[in-house]
């Protein structure tokens, strides 16, 4: 078969829009791997909310080696909205015993800082849920992360198809970025745990209250985006009273006396997914998470005190979300 | 600024009669409105020395971005009086619009617009000047619909989306573009078209927004009365309503009284405001129950009884607490006819 040039030339450009068509769809949409080779991860049993944590998250703490000397440190909890009886923040009690554990291993200062998603009135939410009282008489400074100063952010993964948001100067600035999530099962994400309670940190201010471009850009490649810019460096998730069913509002409580410390927000997240009964890599920002943020896989995961087991009965989901359960 | 509160005499609400007090009772409201004449002395004093050198306000004290919700809000609390600090501010609204006629978040933001455009319409009503500024930035809310007022989303969220519950045929204005429709920025817009004396050439599109405006709110409704953002009902579950995103709708709702949905909105806002200990949501709620005949007086008392108000760290709460305690005008600013 004589190649003719008309043909050579038609042949070449039909490959080359191929191409361009195609190769985008294998690259990955995340621009750095911020995965450590391995990560350590801590099971606390907590029986109650009361003055003892304070001493057994200190000991917990320890079995991490944490550096926080002359750092500012930012933690980061998960205050949504305020429902008596529904367990929906995560407890001022275990904030303020991470806020003096950290003073005490040197911090230079320790912030509260976040972004109810639901609520504009944040003060109402801090005097509701029990957090304005405590902040004010441990003179721990909070910062409205909705209203808070903005800088124009290049994101460092592309899943939402978004190039940049404006983020708060609190968290880009925090030297020591803390992720304190409630366990609670979601009717839009699955789960949300430490890495989906990083979206609370996009600024209502400017992206509304509920931040619903997220919800536009697709929640979990929301969660991955924000995850990859935003880097997490230590997880203390509240699992005493965690959240099954219709959450991340109007789930039912639910026990589950544990308190989860990592050094990394996915094998965080996976510890915690197990521990409500789910498979992790079913979540999709966990999986996909697992690519570049953190690690997965048990055998990358040193398990500090308790193994995770899953409980007799896995937490209760929306029916969307019933292929989370494990075989 | 006080007349409206604080005549010797009272209104009540139940009989609309006058009610003359007696001599113990007027000298312990004198006494009170001394004491919540010292409170707004301070927060207002507070509230100029915030004002950033560009005229605008940032929303939390220990920032130095000019941010367009707080220095709107700032802007119409800084009253009638013909202040140089008001004039900055609306120069600096005025110096900060968008080429499309919208406004920004903040300064340095991007050009798209959001929500903020109709409290920028609002604070900028009594300047002559900023006429054609107005203008433009109604057009742009006039483009500005929820997104699901298309015939796509419609049918996604009549027939694959029905987890939140809500008619996509009723639609207002998002937060931002490309968003679907919400209970507070959908406020807002109907307050700051409703300014306008008429509504022809260009502007005719008005009242027809305006009532889809209102059928959303009331369509967004949680079931028992007032709103939250936007979610009534999510997976078969009603949601609780907010105090202040209840009031931003009841003043937008001014006008509709009888409406079932706004009855139980406002007992329910009456009866949760005597509750409230957080002063951004106690100012919104003085301020629509007003709107809708309600006693205030003992919340504005409860008001400028709450600790450290000129202290506090949102500079969009010191301008509502400003506008609480000068209700009158603040509803008159808004466009709300008492």
């Amino acid at each position: 078969m004589i190649l003719s040039r008309r043909n050579f030339l038609v042949g070449s450009a039909a490959l080359a829009a191929g191409a361009s068509v195609s190769v985008p769809l294998f690259l990955p949409k995340y621009h750095l791997v911020r995965r450590a080779k391995r990560s350590r991860v801590a099971i606390l049993n907590v029986e109650r909310y009361s003055q003892g944590i304070d001493q057994v998250l200190a000991s917990g703490l320890r079995l991490f080696p944490i550096d926080v000397q002359d750092k500012t440190v930012v933690l980061k909890p998960n205050l949504v909205d305020y429902i008596p009886g529904n367990a929906i923040n995560t407890h001022p009690i275990l904030v303020l015993a991470a806020a003096e554990s950290f003073r005490r291993m040197g911090a230079k200062c320790v912030i509260v800082a976040e972004g109810p998603g639901h609520q504009r009135d944040t003060e109402l939410v801090l005097s509701q849920s029990g957090y304005r009282e405590s902040l004010r008489e441990e003179e721990i400074r909070f910062v409205d992360l909705n209203r808070d100063e903005l800088m124009r952010t290049q994101l460092r993964a592309s899943y939402m198809g978004m190039k940049s948001l404006w983020l708060p100067r609190t968290v880009l600035e925090a030297d020591f970025l803390v992720s304190m999530p409630k366990i609670k099962a979601h009717h839009w994400a699955g789960v949300t745990l430490s890495m989906k309670n990083m979206l609370g940190v996009v600024p209502g201010s400017r992206y509304g209250w509920p931040k619903n471009i997220l919800h536009w850009k697709g929640i979990q490649e929301s969660i991955l985006d924000v995850c990859a810019t935003i880097p997490v460096h230590f997880v203390i998730a509240d699992g005493i009273v965690a959240m099954e069913g219709n959450g991340p509002l109007n789930g039912t409580a639910r026990t589950l006396g544990k308190i989860v410390l990592a050094d990394d927000p996915v094998a965080a997240d996976t510890t915690c997914a197990r521990l409500m009964g789910f498979e992790p890599d079913r979540v999709v920002h966990i999986r996909e998470g697992a690519k570049f943020l953190g690690n997965l896989s048990p055998v990358l995961i040193d398990q500090v005190g308790e193994i995770p087991q899953p409980p007799m009965t896995p937490f209760q989901v929306v029916p969307e979300f019933g292929h989370l359960y494990a075989l | 600024m006080w007349q409206c509160d604080y005549l010797p005499f009272e209104l009540t609400s139940a009989s609309h009669q006058y009610r003359f007090l007696t001599r113990e009772g007027f000298h312990n409201k004198s006494a009170a409105v001394k004491d919540h004449h010292v409170v707004l002395s301070n927060v207002l004093a507070e509230l100029s020395r915030r004002q950033l050198p560009s005229g605008g306000w940032a929303a939390l004290r220990s920032s130095a971005q000019a941010s367009l919700e707080p220095t709107c809000l700032a802007t119409l609390a800084t009253g009638s009086e013909d202040s140089d600090t008001r004039r900055r501010a609306q120069d600096f609204l005025l110096r900060v619009q968008n080429p499309n006629g919208s406004w920004p978040a903040f300064f340095g933001d991007d050009q798209d617009g959001v929500w903020v455009t109709s409290l920028a319409v609002i604070a900028l009503r009594d300047v002559v000047s900023a006429i054609p500024a107005r203008l433009r930035g109604i057009g742009w809310l006039l483009e500005c619909v929820g997104r699901e007022s298309t015939w796509l989303w419609k049918w996604k969220f009549r027939t694959v989306d029905r987890r939140v519950r809500f008619d996509p045929d009723k639609f207002g204005w998002p937060w931002i573009p490309d968003t679907v429709s919400w209970v507070v920025p959908t406020a807002f817009a109907i307050l700051a078209l409703s300014q306008l004396p008429c509504s022809c050439g260009s502007l005719e599109g008005i009242p027809i927004r305006i009532d889809h405006g209102i059928e959303m709110l009331i369509d967004r409704a949680c079931p028992g009365g007032g709103w939250n953002s936007g979610n009534g009902v999510v997976y078969g579950s009603a949601l609780a309503p907010h105090p202040d995103d209840t009031a931003v709708a009841l003043l937008a709702l001014g006008n509709r009284t009888q409406d079932p949905v706004v009855q139980a909105s406002v007992e329910w806002l009456e009866h949760t405001a005597v509750t409230l200990t957080a002063p951004w949501s106690l100012a919104w709620a003085i301020l629509a129950l007003a709107a809708h005949g309600r006693a205030i007086e003992s919340l504005i008392s409860s008001l400028f009884a709450l600790p450290d108000l000129s202290g506090n760290d949102d500079t969009c709460t010191l301008a509502l607490v400003c506008l609480a305690a000068d209700h009158c005008r603040a509803l008159a600013a808004l466009g709300v006819n008492l």
